[in-house]
C-alpha cells in the first residue's frame, strides 16, 4: 500500500512510499540533492515528502531504495501517450 | 510546516571556521575533479556542496554521453578541429580556452573515472558487434560512427564513483551547506578572494572557510524569465537548487563577467511546460538517431546537410559527400554547415504528414534499439526511474509502441519571444589560461564559466582549475615566505588600472590576463595571504539570517514574502522589461523594479526553517543576477546575433565605421560591479591567443607528467 506521506501539496506528490517495504533507513533522504525529504519523526517509518514541489524528477531516491519501496512518477499532465504502431499503420487486426 | 516540527537540530547563530589550502564552492562533476585536480598537488582541499556529492549538481544523477572526446584513441578529429568549428559555429562567441581544455583533456578525465569506478566501455560486450562500438577498445560512440569522438557512457556511475574518490584521496567534503558569499581581502569589491561563507540547509549553522585560492564549481543561472511554483523541480532543465549562486556571489565581490546579455527563447522544461526530458518522442542526444514517424505509419526521412534523402538507417551516422565530420545529429541550434549533421525533414504545413509525429525505435537495428531504449535512457540524468522503469512497467515495449512528440526537434513545448532562458552556451565568468577570474585567488570551472556546457566541458576545466588554483598557491606562498617584495611582479599584475581596453597583453597577442582589478590595490605591497574582515562575515551572516531570524522572534505566524511569491516576481518583471527586445528605458525601469523588490525582500522576506532559508536565499541570488543580466544588456548597445541579444533603440554610433550597429560590433563586452559603479570593457573574441601555444605554454608540467595526448 501507497502512502502519499507528505505535509501536503495543493499540486501534486511525486514520491510515494510503500510502507510494507520501506524500512525507514533514510537512504533516500541522504542522497536527494534537492533535499525533498525529511527523516520520520518515528524511527522505522518512511519519510515524509516535504517539499514535494521542489522534485526535479532524478530518481536518485528510488535508486538508492534497497527495499524497492518508492514510486516516482511524473504528474498527469506529464504523461506521455503511445501507441502499437500497427493501429497507425492500420495493419493491426481489431 | 512549523518549526517544531522540524526534524533536525537548529543552530542558527551557531559559527563553525574551516581553513585550507584551496577551497572548491560546489560538488557537481567540475567541483569533484577541481578538488581532485588540487588535491593531488598536495594541498589541504575543502569541497563545499549544497546537496549530496554522490548525486548532486547537473550530472549528479547520470549522463549517456561525453562529448568532444577528441584525444581519445578512436577519434579522427583533433582538439583544433574540433573547436574551430566550436567557435565559428557560434561565430567566435564561444569560450575559446574552456573548450579547447575540454577537447584536448576531456578523455583524460574520462580515464580517471574509470580508475575511479566509473564505466566507460562496454566491458560486458553488451553491444559486441555494433557499428557504434570500438571492439579493441570497447567504447562506444554516438552521433558520428566514422569520426568517434562522442562517447556513450554509463553515468549513473559517475559521481557515486568521484564521491568515494574524495573520501579516499582525503578531500574534506562538507554537504549541505550552501555557499552565500565570496569573502575577499579586508571585505573590499575587487580584492582577492580570501574564502567564502556557508549556511547549512537542515541546521542553520553558518560556517566561514578560509582559504589560499577557491575554486567556483557553481552552477549557471537558472528560473530567471520562467518560474511556476507549483512545479519548482520542473520549472529548467537543470536541478532545482541548481541556480546560479555563484555568478551572483561573484557579481557581489567584483568578479567580471562575458557574455551575460546573452539569452535565448526559452527551450525546454522551463516552467513546467514542456514534457519530461527524453521522455516524450524525439530523436535528439539520447534518442538520436531515433526514427520519427506520422499519424498514419509513414516515416519521416532523414537528409545530409544538402538535403539529400539518407535511405540507409547507417547514413544516418555517417558524414555527407565532402563532409569531414558532423557536430551532432539533429542540429539543435542549426548549426553552421560544416558540421550540421542528418536530421529529419520539417513536416510543418506539409500535408503529406499527419500529425502528431512519433518517435519508432522498432524498425531500428536491434543494437541500435537497445542501446538508446535500454543503455541511454537507463543512464541520462532523468529517465532511469520515471521513464525506462517506469514506462517499462507500464507495458512499452519499444518493438512494439511508438512515442508521442509534443513538438519538433528535442523541444517538446513553444515559448513566447520574452520567455527567456539561460541555455546554449549561455553568459559567466570571464576566465583567463589559468582559468582564473579577475579576482586574485578565484579560479572558475564547469557551468560558472561563460559559454559552457556539457559534463566532458565541466570534467576538464573543473581538474584544470582545480591543480592551476593549486600551482597559485604553491608559488605565490613560496614567495611571500621567501621574498614578499616580488609578489608584486606575479602574473596577476599584468593588466593596467582594470582596464584591457584592447585586450593586448605586452607581448602584443590577444590575451585576456584579468581584465580588472588584480592584487596590486589590494595586496597592499606582498601580503600575499590576505585577510578575512570580521565586519565582512558578520554583514553576510547579518544579510542571510534575518528572514529566519525575524520568523524565530514572533510566536504568531509570521507574515512577509515567501520565496515563491518573490521569484515570481522576480520572473515576470524580466519578461516585462528585459524580454527579447531590450531599450534603454525599459531595461532603467526593470532595474528599478528589481532594486524596489529587493528592498522589500530585505525588509519582508521570511523563512520558516533552514531548508526554506536556503531557498529563499536561491531567490536572492537570482535576483542579483537578474541584476547583472541587465546591466550587461545596459552595456551592450547594439544587437548582436550570435548572442540572440536584439536592441530596440540601437542609437549609439560607434567611432570605428566598420562596427556600426547594422553590422554588429564583435567584441565580448565584460562587465563587472567596482562597488563605486559598473565597468564595461571590449575584449576580442579571440583574446585566448593561438590555442595550442598558449595551452602547451601553461600546462608544461601537465604534459609532462600526466597528459595522455601528444600532438
Amino acid at each position: 500500500m501507497y502512502r502519499e506521506s507528505s505535509y501536503g501539496s495543493d499540486f501534486f506528490v511525486p514520491i510515494q512510499y510503500d510502507e510494507k517495504k520501506c524500512i525507514g533507513c533514510n537512504r533516500c533522504v541522504d542522497i536527494c540533492q534537492v533535499d525533498v525529504l525529511l527523516p520520520s519523526e518515528k524511527k522505522g517509518e518512511s519519510p515524509i515528502v516535504a517539499f514535494p514541489g521542489e522534485c526535479w524528477y532524478c530518481g536518485s531516491c528510488v535508486v538508492a531504495c534497497t527495499s524497492d519501496a518508492i514510486r516516482l512518477v511524473h504528474p498527469l499532465m506529464n504523461q506521455v501517450r503511445w501507441v502499437e504502431k500497427d493501429e497507425l499503420t492500420g495493419s493491426k487486426k481489431q | 510546516m512549523k518549526k517544531n516540527e522540524w526534524p533536525y537540530e537548529l543552530k542558527y547563530g551557531e559559527k563553525k571556521e574551516y581553513s585550507c589550502d584551496v577551497l572548491i564552492l560546489g560538488g557537481g562533476i567540475a567541483g569533484c575533479m577541481a578538488a581532485l585536480g588540487a588535491r593531488e598537488k598536495g594541498l589541504r582541499v575543502i569541497l563545499v556542496e549544497k546537496g549530496a556529492v554522490a548525486a548532486s549538481g547537473a550530472g549528479g544523477a547520470g549522463c549517456d554521453h561525453w562529448e568532444s572526446a577528441a584525444t581519445n584513441p578512436c577519434s579522427k578529429v583533433t582538439p583544433e578541429e574540433l573547436v574551430d568549428m566550436m567557435l565559428r559555429d557560434n561565430k567566435g562567441f564561444n569560450n575559446g580556452i574552456s573548450h579547447y581544455i575540454e577537447c584536448r583533456e576531456g578523455y583524460d578525465r574520462l580515464l580517471d573515472i574509470e580508475k575511479m569506478g566509473g564505466k566507460i566501455r562496454d566491458t560486458e560486450d553488451e553491444f559486441k558487434g555494433a557499428d557504434f562500438r570500438d571492439e579493441d577498445s570497447k567504447l562506444m560512440f554516438a552521433y558520428d560512427y566514422k569520426n568517434k569522438f562522442t562517447i556513450r557512457i554509463w553515468g549513473t556511475t559517475f559521481k557515486k564513483a568521484m564521491a568515494k574518490k574524495l573520501k579516499r584521496v582525503g578531500v574534506t567534503v562538507v554537504e549541505r551547506v550552501m555557499v552565500t558569499s565570496l569573502l575577499t581581502d579586508k571585505g573590499e569589491i575587487g580584492g582577492k578572494v580570501v574564502g567564502a561563507t556557508g549556511i547549512h540547509t537542515r541546521t542553520g549553522e553558518f560556517m566561514v572557510f578560509k582559504a589560499k585560492a577557491s575554486v567556483m564549481a557553481m552552477s549557471r543561472p537558472a528560473r530567471i524569465w520562467l518560474f511556476n511554483p507549483a512545479m519548482v523541480g520542473l520549472s529548467e532543465f537543470r536541478p532545482t537548487q541548481c541556480i546560479g549562486s555563484g555568478h551572483a556571489m561573484g557579481w557581489r565581490a567584483g568578479a567580471a563577467f562575458n557574455m551575460m546579455e546573452k539569452s535565448v527563447r526559452a527551450e525546454f522544461s522551463a516552467a513546467g511546460k514542456s514534457y519530461p526530458p527524453y521522455g516524450a518522442g524525439n530523436n535528439h542526444n539520447t534518442w538520436y538517431p531515433a526514427s520519427i514517424i506520422d499519424a498514419n505509419g509513414k516515416t519521416v526521412p532523414y537528409t545530409d546537410r544538402d538535403g539529400r534523402i539518407l535511405t540507409e538507417f547507417k547514413e544516418r551516422c555517417l558524414p555527407a559527400d565532402e563532409q569531414k565530420f558532423f557536430m551532432k545529429g539533429g542540429g539543435i541550434d542549426g548549426g553552421i554547415y560544416e558540421i550540421e549533421g542528418p536530421e529529419t525533414i520539417s513536416v510543418e504545413g506539409n500535408p503529406e504528414y499527419k500529425l502528431p509525429l512519433y518517435a519508432d525505435l522498432s524498425d531500428l537495428p536491434e543494437q541500435e534499439r537497445n542501446v538508446i531504449w535500454g543503455m541511454m535512457v537507463g543512464e541520462e540524468g532523468k529517465t532511469k526511474v520515471p521513464i525506462l522503469k517506469n514506462y517499462t512497467e507500464a507495458g512499452f515495449d519499444p518493438k512494439k509502441h511508438v512515442l508521442q512528440c509534443y513538438g519538433s526537434g528535442w523541444k517538446s513545448a513553444t515559448f513566447l519571444p520574452d520567455e527567456r532562458q539561460l541555455f546554449g552556451l549561455p553568459g559567466g565568468f570571464m576566465n583567463d589560461w589559468h582559468l582564473r577570474s579577475n579576482l586574485e585567488g578565484l579560479y572558475v570551472a564547469g557551468d560558472a564559466l561563460f559559454a559552457s556546457d556539457c559534463y566532458g566541458h565541466a570534467a576538464a576545466t573543473g581538474h584544470y582549475a582545480g591543480r592551476h588554483a593549486a600551482d597559485y598557491v604553491k608559488e605565490a606562498y613560496a614567495e611571500s615566505e621567501n621574498d614578499k617584495s616580488e609578489t608584486g611582479k606575479n602574473r596577476n599584475n599584468k593588466s593596467e588600472n582594470g582596464k584591457n581596453e584592447n585586450g593586448k597583453n605586452e607581448n602584443g597577442k590577444n590575451e585576456y590576463t584579468g581584465g580588472g582589478n588584480t592584487s596590486s590595490g589590494n595586496t597592499d605591497g606582498g601580503n600575499t595571504s590576505g585577510e578575512i574582515s570580521e565586519e565582512q562575515v558578520k554583514a553576510e551572516w547579518a544579510r542571510i539570517s534575518k528572514p529566519v531570524m525575524k520568523s524565530e522572534k514572533e510566536d504568531s505566524f509570521p507574515t512577509g514574502y515567501r520565496w515563491q511569491e518573490v521569484n515570481m516576481a522576480i520572473a515576470k518583471t524580466m519578461q516585462h522589461y528585459c524580454g527579447e527586445i531590450r531599450t534603454e528605458d525599459m531595461l532603467n525601469t526593470g532595474l528599478a523594479q528589481l532594486e524596489r523588490i529587493e528592498e522589500e525582500m530585505a525588509k519582508k522576506s521570511i523563512a520558516d526553517n533552514p531548508h526554506e532559508l536556503t531557498r529563499l536565499l536561491e531567490v536572492m541570488d537570482i535576483l542579483t543576477v537578474s541584476k547583472l543580466i541587465i546591466q550587461a544588456s545596459k552595456a551592450r548597445k547594439c544587437s548582436v546575433t550570435p548572442l540572440c541579444f536584439k536592441r530596440g533603440d540601437e542609437t549609439e554610433k560607434p567611432d570605428n565605421a566598420q562596427s556600426l550597429c547594422k553590422d554588429e560590433v564583435q567584441d565580448f563586452l565584460v562587465i563587472k560591479n567596482t562597488g563605486a559603479g559598473i565597468e564595461t570593457s571590449h575584449v576580442p573574441l579571440d583574446y585566448y591567443g593561438d590555442l595550442s601555444l598558449n595551452y602547451e605554454k601553461y600546462n608544461a608540467e601537465y604534459l609532462e607528467k600526466e597528459a595522455v595526448y601528444h600532438v
